[in-house]
Order: structure tokens, then C-alpha cells, then sequence
């Protein structure tokens, strides 16, 4: 029913396409972008299917809300799909998507500023004290939710960078590829952020 | 004690991260710093341990309701492609059969190439990948086919066109 299909030349270069590939390394989402490409839903709902845990996490890091999150990440695989044709196969899909969120985001959080200045600050006073071992100071001892807590009191930067390296396990690289800066530039983050945080995680050390 | 040699946090961690280095040499015999680099590990740990939420298990069907009204990716491509490439074609043609007026003709396209050339050239670049995508075989025996038009038609315009001090 495709005339697309019909096209036995196109075939061939295709597949001298694909032997020169061979020796690329695997492209796991390219068969299903080109399929997208052409029309196939099912191709496209399984990229989404692949990426939406990355995609609707980081979302919801930046921007602290459930629903924002969903809405947004919505809003980007739409736009994925009005832009597969200016996707490069050559990178990951993944990190495609997450740079069409991030953009998506950082758009709504400067428009959140300019609507109201800071009402995340209370946030502040919900974070427990450390009531738990004040004596050890041990960051160990500190309930997950307590960390989350913490990552939720830094600033967006920050905590864009610490869930992206430990939470999403990415590489410097990959990081620096999506925020658009040098590898260097995310280690000095990574270290910058991770001390925040140390420093919130520590109780007031006794002097 | 030892805290007057140690060194800068920022320099040992990034020794920590390349495995190597003087200032972790100097941590390992170090209580201070031995003692910071266990609190890393143990945030660092932490932090590993945490995982992204899941999305909301209407995310996917909510996404996929959206684009099924959109149009195919390919589609919309090819034809903003095509269209560009019949006004060419369209262009070229027009060129060749009157001949007389050639040169005055190809001014005034010139000059709209200058005006939206960028346009039109981004359309061209992403309408013709578009259509490589689907139909290369075909597409490259019509690029052979418009280069042998064009280079007769050329040949012609030169052949027996007014002299472009006259135009
Ligand atoms: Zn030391």
C-alpha cells in the first residue's frame, strides 16, 4: 500500500548503507526512528517506551512537579516526532529527547520566576534536622527520602547534574554533550554540587 | 598536623575520579582526608542507590494520542521538498523555452534567491534528505536527468543568448 516501499533501488542503498554501518557501533534506536519516520506509530511508541524514565525523571528534577513533569515530557516527545528528520541516527536518541525536555523546561522554570519569585523556599523547613544520629554524622545513616529531600533544596543546576551522573548513571561526556559545555566544566559541577549536598546531608558539626 | 600539606578538595577528587595521583597518595596517610574521601564514598553510594520515578503509566498513551494527528515525519518533509523542487524544476524550464529573455529572467530569480535564499536552501537541504531517505534510486536518475537539461539549456543560453552588455 506504500509506495514508498516499491522502490527496489532505494533497497540497495539501504543495504550497502547498512554493511558500511557494520562496523559502527549498534545503533538500537535507529531501525525504529526510520520506521517512525515513515509512519509506523508502533516504532515511535516504542522509542518513547525506551526513553520515558529518562526523559520524565529528569523533568521532574528540575522541575519539583508531577504534573509539570508529565506535561512537559509529553510536549517533547511531540516535538521528537514533528522533528525526527533533524534527528542525527549517529547519536543517542536518548539524550536527543532529553535535550528537546531540558530546553522545555528551562523555558518553564524562567517563565515560573518571573510569575512568582521564591515560594520553594519553604521547602527549606521540611527538612528534618538530623534527629536521627546527631553523634555519628554519618550520611549513611540518612533515609533516601531525606537525600531527596536535600537534591530538592539545591538549585536546579545543581541538582540537574548530580541526577544525571548517579542517578541516571551518565557519563561526564554524555553529560557535557547535553548541557552543551565541556566534560571538564561537569566535573567542576559534579564537585561543586556533591559538597552542597554533603553540607546539607552533615548536621551542624559541634564545635 | 598534616591538614597544612592537604589538598585542595576539588584536586583530590578529581585524582579520586582519574584513580591516581599525589593528593590521594597523601590521603591514604592522612586521617583528614581519608575521613572526607569516606563521607564521599558513603554520598556517593547514596546517591547511586537513588532511582528516577516511574513516569505516569498514561504518559505513553497520552504521547502517542498527540501524534496520531499529527502528520509522517517523512511525509511533511517530502512534500515542502517537492513542491521546492517543482518551483525549481519550474524555474529552470521557463529559462530554457524563452530563451530571448533569459538573462533578464535569471536576474530577477537571483534576486529573489537573495532574498529568501536561506529559506529556500534549508527547505532544499531538508526536502531533499527527505526524499534520499525514501527514493534515492530514483531521485539520483532525475538529478542526472536535470543536469543533462541543464547543461544543454546552458549550452544553448550561451550558444545564441544576447550579449550581457545589452541586457
Ligand atoms: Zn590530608
Amino acid at each position: 500500500m506504500n509506495a514508498l516501499t516499491l522502490n527496489p533501488l532505494g533497497d540497495i542503498a539501504q543495504a550497502i548503507g547498512s554493511l558500511m554501518a557494520e562496523e559502527a557501533p549498534a545503533l538500537p534506536w535507529k531501525a525504529d526512528v526510520q520506521a517512525a519516520r515513515r509512519g509506523d506509530p508502533s516504532a515511535f511508541e516504542a522509542l518513547v517506551r525506551s526513553v520515558q524514565r529518562a526523559v520524565y525523571g529528569l523533568a521532574l528534577r528540575l522541575l519539583n512537579s508531577e504534573a509539570e513533569a508529565a506535561e512537559v515530557s509529553q510536549e517533547a516527545f511531540l516535538r521528537a516526532y514533528q522533528n525526527l528528520h533533524r534527528y542525527d541516527e549517529s547519536r543517542p536518541f536518548d539524550l536527543w529527547v532529553m535535550a528537546i525536555t531540558r530546553n522545555l523546561c528551562l523555558d518553564l522554570l524562567r517563565r515560573r520566576t518571573k510569575v512568582r519569585t521564591e515560594e520553594l523556599d519553604p521547602m527549606k523547613e521540611v527538612l528534618p534536622s538530623g534527629e536521627a544520629s546527631l553523634e555519628e554524622g554519618a550520611i549513611a545513616r540518612q533515609e533516601r527520602q531525606s537525600l531527596e529531600e536535600a537534591m530538592g533544596t539545591l538549585s536546579v543546576e545543581d541538582r540537574e547534574v548530580l541526577a544525571l551522573y548517579y542517578v541516571q548513571k551518565r557519563t561526564t561526556k554524555e553529560i557535557a554533550q547535553l548541557l552543551g559545555c565541556a566534560p571538564g566544566t561537569i566535573m567542576a559541577r559534579l564537585f561543586r554540587a556533591r559538597e552542597k549536598l554533603r553540607k546539607k546531608m552533615t548536621p551542624e558539626e559541634p564545635t | 598536623m598534616t591538614s597544612i600539606q592537604c589538598p585542595d578538595l576539588e584536586v583530590l577528587f578529581t585524582e579520586l575520579e582519574a584513580g591516581e595521583g599525589a593528593s590521594l597518595e597523601h590521603a591514604a596517610s592522612c586521617p583528614l582526608c581519608s575521613a572526607i574521601l569516606e563521607e564521599h564514598r558513603q554520598l556517593e553510594k547514596d546517591l547511586y542507590r537513588l532511582a528516577d520515578p516511574l513516569p505516569p503509566p498514561t504518559l505513553v498513551a497520552n504521547v502517542m494520542a498527540r501524534v496520531a494527528t499529527e502528520p509522517t515525519p517523512l511525509r511533511r518533509e517530502l512534500w515542502a521538498g517537492l513542491s521546492i523542487l517543482v518551483a525549481s524544476l519550474g524555474v529552470g524550464l521557463g529559462l530554457l523555452i524563452s530563451n530571448d529573455q533569459a538573462l533578464s529572467r535569471l536576474g530577477t530569480a537571483l534576486a529573489a534567491l537573495f532574498t529568501d535564499g536561506k529559506v529556500l536552501i534549508q527547505g532544499l537541504a531538508s526536502g531533499a534528505s527527505a526524499i534520499w531517505n525514501t527514493a534515492a534510486g530514483p531521485v539520483a536518475a532525475l538529478l542526472v536527468v536535470l543536469l543533462i537539461v541543464s547543461l544543454s539549456g546552458l549550452k544553448r543560453l550561451v550558444g545564441n543568448g544576447p550579449h550581457p552588455s545589452e541586457a
